[in-house]
């Protein structure tokens, strides 16, 4: 393998940079981490992890991700293949290993899920779910509307993504507590944790009810994305169970904590700019949008993944090698000042905001349309109903490292208290079980066009 | 002027709807756009630069006009 850099005298790797994202500094000093990168060696080697290389610029970022026919993301578990480790730096440990679902494939079989599923998740069939998340933020935010305080994280970012999410796989929505906390819980507790047990037993919970609803739904087939899986055609045949649950487990950890972290993240900023606050609030038909943008970009939910050389190459002016890994840092990449001026400043109206925070290329996300719906809606109840928001510093904990995803566990927050406008949660979400299978909500576009139907 | 979206490169990141929705339209399937009329009227070239400039993937292309950028 690789790692022997500047002392074989390979000069492609002459002054190897030490680079761990894992660490709690590069969460705090990650502006000037980025600069320097950017200014020095914006492709540069790493030694850590076994090396690796680390692309940091936009340009290189943007020319690289792109080059689909020399890049792979096989995370070949089963030493099938050529013992690829997929798109983590480091790779898990081989006896914890599970191929990512189709992030950790390359095409054809990543095109064939996608094509699966983009019927799902396009912004088509997406707005069709906009009238069910109103209900649930609206149910959410009841629940703490009279008291005056809420949790942003615990009351309301954990919890609509996830009710969502089980109302387009077709599985019930009460169900959202089974997933809920392992999605978030496992990334953000360390390996040594004393928790750990606790969480690799919720894991495994989730694990048997993703196992149930495949079989459940393979006799007796209820539309959503679980369905669809089922019987999808991946290049002639069903997919295998166990790329079946690495599918799922992908789809409900690519949404859960990303999310989450959109959000929680960009109400923390309006909270300490009240007066861009205000501005949203009064002009969000004209800045929402680019403000969800600007927010993405910023705050960058997931910071990058990793890629393996799969051929020999050049790519802007470096050599790489068949077998070499890479980081992409899509987070990195939204601070480069040649695309992006004032990169470190929110700028709610920012124009030509080609961030990548979804990627670029072929694995683009393909629950971006999805999580842009779900953040936007949330964000805007809390304006109309909570106006006065003031997070407490105090109480808001943020990850500690971002080497995964850059994710918030708690925000807590005060507000001039308002009256209830209906139900609860679990009521809401008992009424709204029916609607999604009375109108088979979860059939694809291609099925069914209309919104819900919600009676009030 | 004229604009063109490259099918190859674009991945349905849908900025330029957001920027132009009366010029590119996405699929309902996919999410990747295309446009209906190749000529942009003349009241949607500054969102239609601004789609240009938003879309990750440089898939949007203008044609054939002096001063614009691609
Ligand atoms: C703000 C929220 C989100 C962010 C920042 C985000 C970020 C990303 C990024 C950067 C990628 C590309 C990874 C790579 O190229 O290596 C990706 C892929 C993916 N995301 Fe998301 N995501 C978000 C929400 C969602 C949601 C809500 C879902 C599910 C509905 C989802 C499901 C996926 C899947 C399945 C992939 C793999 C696509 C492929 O490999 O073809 N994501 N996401
Ligand atoms: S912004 Fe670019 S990649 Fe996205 S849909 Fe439009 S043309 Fe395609």
């Amino acid at each position: 393998m690789s790692g022997d850099g500047a002392m074989s005298g390979d000069d492609r790797k002459r002054a190897p940079i030490r680079f761990d994202r894992h660490t709690p500094e590069y969460r705090e000093q990650f502006e000037a981490v980025t600069q320097e990168l950017q200014g020095k060696c914006p492709i540069a080697w790493s030694e850590t992890y076994d090396g690796h290389w680390v692309a940091s610029g936009h340009h290189e970022v943007f020319e690289i991700a792109r080059s689909a026919d020399v890049l792979s993301n096989d995370h070949d578990v089963k030493g099938e293949r050529r013992g690829y480790e997929g798109i983590s730096i480091p790779a898990p440990p081989r006896a914890k290993s599970s191929r990512g679902g189709f992030l950790e494939m390359d095409p054809p079989e990543q095109r064939y899920y996608r094509q699966t599923l983009n019927p799902y998740l396009s912004p088509a069939a997406v707005n069709r779910w906009i009238p069910l998340v109103d209900e649930v933020v609206r149910a959410s935010i009841d629940e703490r509307i009279e008291e005056g305080r809420i949790d942003f994280v615990d009351d309301l970012a954990n919890i609509v993504p996830a009710v969502l999410t089980m109302a387009m796989m077709g599985i019930q929505l009460k169900k959202w507590t089974v997933y809920n906390e392992p999605a978030h819980a496992s990334v953000y507790t360390p390996p040594n944790s004393p928790d750990q047990a606790r969480i690799t037993e919720m894991q495994r919970a989730m694990g048997r009810d993703l196992y149930t609803s495949i079989v459940e739904i393979r006799a007796n087939p209820r539309p959503g994305l679980v369905d669809a899986l089922v019987r999808a055609d991946i290049n002639g045949s069903t997919p295998p169970d166990d790329e079946l649950l690495g599918v799922l487990a992908l789809l409900i950890g690519g949404g859960f904590d990303t999310t989450t972290a959109l959000t929680a993240h960009a109400l923390e900023w309006l909270s300490e700019n009240p007066r861009q606050r205000e501005r949203l609030s009064r002009e969000r038909g004209a800045l929402l949008d680019s403000a969800t943008e600007e927010f993405l970009r910023y705050f960058a939910p997931a910071p990058g993944d990793g890629r393996t050389f799969s051929a020999d190459c050049e790519i802007v002016g470096t050599r790489f090698k068949e077998g070499e890994r890479l980081w992409l840092s899509w987070a990195m990449a939204n601070r480069d000042p040649s695309v992006f001026p004032e990169p470190n400043t929110v700028d709610l109206e920012r124009k030509g905001n080609r961030h990548s925070s979804f990627g670029l290329g072929i694995h683009r996300c393909i629950g971006s349309n999805v999580a842009r719906m779900v953040f936007k809606r949330m964000v805007t109840q809390v304006l109309d109903r909570m106006a006065d928001f003031v997070c407490d510093p105090e109480g808001a904990e943020h990850y500690e490292t971002i080497g995964v995803i850059q994710g918030m566990r708690h925000l807590p927050a005060t507000f001039t208290p308002g009256p209830r406008l209906g139900a609860g949660l679990d009521e809401t979400l008992d009424a709204l079980q029916k609607v999604c299978d009375e109108q088979r909500l979860a059939e694809p576009v291609t099925v069914r066009r209309a919104v819900a139907k919600i009676d009030h | 002027m004229k604009v063109r979206v490259d099918p190859d490169r674009c991945q349905g990141h849908t900025l330029c709807a957001m920027r132009a929705p009366e010029v590119f339209e996405l699929s309902e399937i996919d999410g990747h756009a295309s446009v209906a009329d190749e000529e942009v009227p003349a009241d949607q070239e500054d969102q239609v630069n601004e789609a240009v400039m938003s879309c990750p993937e440089r898939a949007i292309a203008i044609v054939s006009t002096a001063g614009a950028r691609s």
